[in-house]
This record gives C-alpha cells, structure tokens and sequence, in this order.
C-alpha cells in the first residue's frame, strides 16, 4: 500500500524531472517565447483530470482492475489492462532514447554510447519487479536528492536568466501555441499513474487536495524551470538540448570552480531513473492482472526485454520516434490518461467507502 | 546407586577427560563427600571456602536438607541426574555428592579465566561511560543489570551450540519490546543447530533473515550504555557467552551514524557530527570511483585548475586509471589487513614501509600518482568514520570503482539507484532498514542525521513499534 504523501511525491517530483530534458528545447521550437502558454495548456488540461483522479482514488477502494472486472467482466478488465501493459511501455520508449541521448551527453565526453547505457537495463529488470510500497518508499528518499539538486541547478541558472526574453507575451500565433501542447502531451500520463494507484492506497483526510497541490507544485517548478531555460537562451533555446544540464553553464562560480553542477545532474539522474522505472513497474503490474502470471521478476524481464531491443533495434532513429511520438502519441494520451481516468468515475461501482 | 565411589565412577565414565577432577573429602562426623568440577573455570578458593569446609566443620548434618543448609554458597541447586551433572560440570560448576544420598547438589562457582571491564577500543568516548562489555555473560549481564533496575526487565537464557553448549543472554523489557518479537528472535536461534558458537557474529548470522546480504541486518554494541539505550527504545538485546559484542534488533541503518556520545554532549554539535559521518561514508564510498570516471570518462567532473594538476601528476604513469585506482587500493588493503594480524611493533614497522617505500617510493617510479594515493587514503579514513558499516563500505567500494572504471560515471549512478531500490523495501524484525528517510518517519527524524534535545526525544523510535510509546515526562516547560 502507498500512502498519500507517497503518491504526492511521485506525482510532485516525477512529472516535474520527466520535462527538464528535451522538453524545453521542444516547446520552444514550436512555441517560441510563449512556451510557458503550451506548458501551460497541458498542465490545466491534465491537473484537471488528475484531481478527477486523485478524487476517485480518494473515495474508492477497488483498484481499476477490480472496477472493471465487476462492470465488464474478468476477461475485458484483463484485455483492458493488457492494453494498458502496452500502453505504458508505448510511453517509456521515448524517455528511454532521451535518457540514452542525455546520459551520451553528461555523462560522457565523448564515448560509443550504446554499450554504456545498457546496464541500465539491470537496475531496470530489478526495479521494475518491484511492488507499490518500494515505489512509494523509493519516492520518500527521492524527496531530498530533488530538492537539493533541482533548487542548486534553479538557483545557479535563475541569475543568468533574462525574463525579458519571454515578452511580448502570446505574439506567437494561437495554433502554434496549441501545436506546442499537443505535440509534446505524451509527457502528460500522469493521471494513467494514479489510476492505477487506485485501490492501493491508503484513507486520509485531504487526498484528492494534497495531490491535486502537489501537481499543481510540480506544473509551478517545471514552469519556473522552463521561463529560467528561455531567460537564459532566448532565441537559442530551440537548440539547447537537454535543458536541465544547460541552465547552470553561465553561472560565474563554475569557472573557478568547475562544473559543480554535474554533481547535481548526477543525483537528479537518480531522481529521472525511477521516473522511467515507474512505467516499466505499472507494465509489470498491468501484465500480472492481465495474464494471471505472478512472478513480477519474469515479467519485469519480458518487458525490458522489449524495451531493450527496440533501443537496439533503433539506436540512431532518435529523431523518428521523436517524430512520430509528437505527431501521433497524443492519441495514445488522451485515450489512456484522460479518457481512461474519467470513465473510471463512470464503472466505479456502488459499494465505495 | 548411593555408593559415593559408583557414582564418581558414572561421572568420570562420561567425562574421561583429565582436567575434570575429583576431590573427596570427610565431614565432621566422618561422611563421605566428593566435588567434581572442571579444572581452570571453577572458583577454588570459594569451594574450599563455601563448601568444602562447612562440610568438613559443621557437626550434625543429617541428610540431603542438613548439607544443603550447611553449604555457604547462595548458588546451590538440586541435581537430577547425571546427565545433568556432566553438563553442568562442563559448564564450569561444581557437583557435590555425598555418600549414601541419592540428591546431589550443583553449586555454581564458575570463575572463567576472562579480562576485566574496560573501555572498547571501537567505541572510544570522550564524555560518557567508559565500560565495555567482556566475554563473560555474567558480567555483561551485571553491567545491564547495573543501568536497568526495572521490573520488567527480562534476561532469558537460551543455549545454543550441539558442542559448546553457548549461552545466549536475551535482553528486553517487558512492555516496551513489541510483543512476539522476543519469541520471534528465539525461534530464529533456535532453528540452527551448530557445533560451536566462537562469537555473536554466528547468532548474528542465524537471526538475520538474510544472511547472504551484504548489508546486516542487526545493530552492534560494545558499551552497555549504549545497549541499554537500545533496550529502552524498545529492542530485544542478546550477550553472547564469550563475546564482547552485543546484538541488537530490529535494527536501522541510521543507528550506525549515531555515536553514543552524541547524546552526552551538545545536540548542535551532534547534529554536525552526524552530518560529517554521512557525507565523509559519501565520499568515502563515490570519490574513488568518480575520480577513475572523471579520468576515463568525463574530465569536466574534475575543477579545470585541478585538472591541469591532476594531468601532470599522472602524465607518464605506465598504467590507466583504473588500474592505478585498483592497484593503490589492493596496497592499501592489503596494509590494513597485515597490519591488524602482525605484532604490534612489527606493525609499526610495517606502517613505515608502507608510507614511505610503497607510498613516497612508488610515486617518484612513476607507477602511481600522487592523486591516487591522496584519494584512497582519504578514502579510507572517510569510512572509518563510521566503523560498524566498514565491511559493508569498503566492499561496496570496490565494487563502485570497477562499475566506474569499466562503464563510467552511468553506472555509477545506475548502481546507486539499484542500491536505493534494493534497500528501500529491507528490513529487519519490522523495523525498514531505511527508516525514517524510506518510509518517512517525520517523529524520528529528529534523532536521524538530525539530533533534536531530549525534551523534542519524548517519544521512542516510532519506526521500532513499541508499545510504550512515551519515555520522557516532563512538567517543565520548555
């Protein structure tokens, strides 16, 4: 069982390391200065649904298995979450490349990359097999690793940044601005997480509240973060990849002292791993229930697995699958993490607490 | 079989051994007695005195009551068979017979050969107790006894061990301890069954759920202050016969930052020590293996200025960084480990070679740099600041700097996430390994890396379940 401050966590930190990396390069490509208005569309869209979410959670204690195996039946709720196994390791595809990109990147100076990102898949197989209290337990001693190094890397960037160069606001045209949010919504899922969270978690006063506010807490972090990226850059920001290891480059303290600021990428990189972990352990856990199998450690296997040879597979199509990901994943999105979510309020049932 | 010589005879048939010695004796009214006892661990001066000689002077004793009352000795049980005689002779006490009675008595005068109390060398205090345990269970017993003198306190003593037969002291207080947590820890004991049982370290092995981990699963303590602080919290803690070291569960990695001084001086200057334990085990653990990632993989990592120092220093060396790395620290424990086992002075000497003709000798070579020797020296002093986690650190180390060297600064950091998953869900007898940071614990968070006063320490570890949950009233405000 987790409990609500656990859940808050994952949703406050998780949502806000999983948009540091090329995010703001992407928004900014698409929506210029007025990224923080697509930002923004998203994260309204999407608190929404989470603090419908969070509300269900809240006031039910089936899981979503459970509330549609009663509505639907055993074998649609177990075809239902297959699709949801498939879902969340459709969704993990591309935070893996970004991942493998941004650790060629700071990790190394200048390395095959390949070989050295695979033993990821270890820590990946290993924690994936993992259940919801070491999900829970793994965001509790998150919680400082985030906060220390995501307010050094914030503060050591906030003094370079220009916010000058966000303004004129909303001259970008509207439909580009909308472009920008639909084509980056694939990083939205997180109500799809909550979801699934149903029915595990424990009653508190005050749920659907403490996680709706740690969401909105997140939105305001990765906002702040992106204003301080296009502060910084302005017109160059389009071609700044991995923004989170970029905002703290013109900070006068690393020229005498050098890149500081790598040790605090370095901990935040523990921070996105379980970010990405998370999915893979909602596979495992959607997979289980779906195929009645109960060894998690297999299936966290199978599911790396594919992972593993779909990153083999197209090592160098880093920029296909960014493409396909912002022309068609937001279908996957809405469906799973709006669609999915709201109609959960619909099949819930009678018998809640 | 009331004959004296018969059941000498029965003993000794059993015990063949020749340190097991036989003294037969006349009392005042000319009846026939005899102790038998086990040469080297009994106390003879007290047998002579507490019972060979009432025995010998008092008139008039009549029947198995009449030598029980003449006994001086507050140590004196009935006897039931010989079986029982054979153990207790083995276990250092003395049976007593006397000729025509069929009871016989056990009269316990064990007096081990063992040192005296003195402070541990692990647990060194400035300000504080300076009592270590021994490795007489008796005294370790005493020493508990001596701090806590409530009622419910209970010291239950197991045996364990097919041949050295171990006593095994389980210490907890009734009321305070979980309940069904002291049966749990004795069924775990007495599940295995062993030859011998040199040390805790073999009880420590045998309740750990698991064994194989490299992480333990039971706290450590020396001092009896510190035992005893752990018993009042709410933990069952077991003296093993013939060890110094006391085990106590459940147990909590964090216990291992806190040294008991901590709570004898200044909470301030606590919470800063603490803070200096876990960054300096930080260091101690990621600096060599960074240092070999920075080289191999990511000069950035390392300041631009010291870069430029770093590059002359290992310009020329014969071997890449890994292998230096690898090299200095195999030198350096192998220094540690010969120093422990020679003599003290050939140890000294040893000390000397080591810094002078491996250290001073190889850099000048040009096999190693300076850098490496200064990081893994600093290395190692940074782990000794936490000895109960060494064996853990060290190994952990190594196993660090050969992920850095062969894959980089990654998995460097994919290991450490491994690490947090692994250890978030372990725990021992209940209590996570990881509390009060993995569940957050907010109440015990005060006596973590943090050290509040005692006034905020009104209430016993949360994360340890016990029943009573206060331990300090106070009608002072503060």
């Amino acid at each position: 069982m987790l409990n609500v401050r656990q859940v808050s966590l994952i949703i406050f930190m998780y949502t806000a390391v999983s948009k540091t990396l090329l995010y703001p390069t992407q928004l900014s490509g698409i929506s210029g200065r007025d990224l923080l208005f697509s930002a923004g569309v998203d994260f309204l869209i999407q608190g929404a649904v989470v603090w419908a979410t969070a509300y269900l959670i809240s006031r039910t204690d089936k899981t979503f298995f459970r509330m549609l195996a009663d509505r639907f039946g055993k074998v649609a709720a177990r075809v239902i979450f297959g699709f949801f196994a498939a879902f969340f390791l459709f969704v993990t595809i591309y935070p893996l490349f970004e991942q493998k990109s941004y650790v060629h990147t700071v990790f190394y100076d200048n390395m095959p990359m390949l070989p050295l990102f695979l033993p990821v898949f270890f820590f990946l197989v290993y924690a994936g097999s993992k259940n919801f209290k070491n999900i829970g337990r793994c965001a509790d001693i998150c919680l400082p690793i985030f906060l220390v190094s995501a307010a050094f890397l914030l503060a050591t960037g906030v003094g370079e940044a220009d916010f000058s160069n966000l303004l004129p606001v909303l001259k970008t045209p509207v439909s580009k601005v909308f472009s920008g949010a639909l084509a980056t919504s694939y990083r939205f899922i997180e109500p799809c997480w909550l979801l699934m969270f149903a029915g595990n978690v424990q009653k508190s006063r005050h749920t659907a509240a403490k996680i709706t506010l740690s969401y909105v807490a997140a939105a305001a972090i990765v906002l702040f973060f992106l204003a301080v990226f296009y502060g910084v850059y302005a017109n160059l920001a389009p071609s700044r990849h991995f923004a989170v290891s970029k905002i703290s480059l013109y900070f006068s303290a690393i020229d005498v002292i050098g890149r500081v600021d790598l040790s605090a990428l370095y901990a935040l990189e523990i921070v996105m791993l379980f970010a990405l972990v998370l999915n893979i352990q909602l596979a495992v856990y959607c997979l289980s229930l779906c195929t009645g199998f109960k060894d998690a450690a297999c299936l966290s296997l199978a599911a790396s697995a594919v992972l593993a040879i779909i990153l083999i597979a197209l090592n160098n199509g880093f920029g296909a699958i960014e493409k396909f990901f912002s022309s068609w994943a937001w279908i996957a999105v809405v469906l799973f993490a709006v669609a999915a979510p709201l109609s959960a309020w619909a099949i819930r049932g009678k018998n809640d607490t | 079989m009331t004959e004296l010589k018969d059941r000498i005879k029965s003993v000794k048939k059993i015990l063949t051994s020749p340190d097991i010695l036989t003294f037969e004796f006349s009392g005042a009214d000319g009846g026939k007695f005899a102790v038998i006892y086990a040469d080297g661990i009994v106390d003879k001066q007290l047998l002579g005195e507490l019972v060979i000689k009432p025995l010998r002077e008092r008139k008039g004793i009549c029947g198995a009551d009449g030598i029980k009352a003449a006994l001086a000795s507050p140590e004196v049980k009935d006897g039931k068979n010989i079986k029982q005689a054979v153990e207790e002779i083995s276990d250092g006490n003395v049976a007593l017979f006397a000729d025509g009675e069929e009871k016989f008595f056990i009269i316990g005068l064990k007096a081990p050969p063992g040192r005296a109390v003195a402070e541990p060398p692990t647990q060194i205090a400035v300000h504080g107790p300076r009592e270590g345990f021994t490795e007489d269970i008796k005294v370790n017993s005493g020493l508990v006894r001596k701090r806590i003198k409530t009622e419910k306190l209970q010291i239950k003593t197991l045996k364990t061990g097919e041949k050295s037969d171990t006593a095994v002291a389980m210490v907890y207080i009734e009321g305070v301890c979980p309940k069904g947590l002291p049966e749990k820890v004795q069924r775990e004991i007495e599940q295995n069954k062993i030859d011998l049982i040199p040390d805790s370290s073999y009880i420590s092995s045998f309740i750990s759920k698991k064994p194989r981990s490299l992480f333990k699963r039971n706290g450590r303590a020396e001092k009896p202050d510190i035992f005893c602080a752990k018993i009042c919290e709410g933990r069952v803690g077991l003296i093993v016969d013939g060890s110094p070291i006391a085990i106590t569960v459940p147990y909590m990695i964090v216990e291992d930052f806190q040294a008991g001084e901590d709570y004898y001086s200044n909470s301030y200057r606590a919470t800063i020590l603490r803070a200096l334990r876990f960054a300096a085990v930080l260091v101690g653990l990621y600096l060599p293996a960074l240092y070999v990632a920075a080289q191999l993989f990511k000069a950035q990592l390392i300041p631009f200025r010291l870069l430029l120092k770093v590059t002359s220093a290992v310009q020329g060396l014969p071997l890449s960084p890994s292998i230096e790395m690898f090299l200095t620290l195999f030198v350096l424990e192998v220094l540690n480990e010969a120093s422990i086992r020679m003599p003290k002075y050939v140890g000294l000497a040893l000390s000397v070679v080591g810094a002078l003709v491996l250290g001073d000798t190889a850099v000048k070579a040009g096999i190693i740099s300076t850098p490496a020797i200064i990081i893994i020296a600093f290395s190692a002093i940074c782990l000794y600041t936490v000895p109960e986690l060494v064996e853990t650190t060290t190994t952990l180390r190594w196993i660090f700097l050969i992920v850095a060297g062969s894959v980089g600064p990654f998995s460097v950091v994919a290991l450490s996430a491994f690490l947090i998953s692994y250890l978030v869900t372990e725990q021992s007898y209940g209590a996570p390994l990881l509390a009060p940071f993995a569940p957050i614990v907010k109440s015990d968070m005060y006596d973590s890396l943090l050290k509040a006063n005692m006034y905020t320490l009104d209430k016993r570890p949360r994360s340890l379940k016990s029943n009573d949950k206060v331990r300090l009233k106070t009608n002072v405000e503060r």
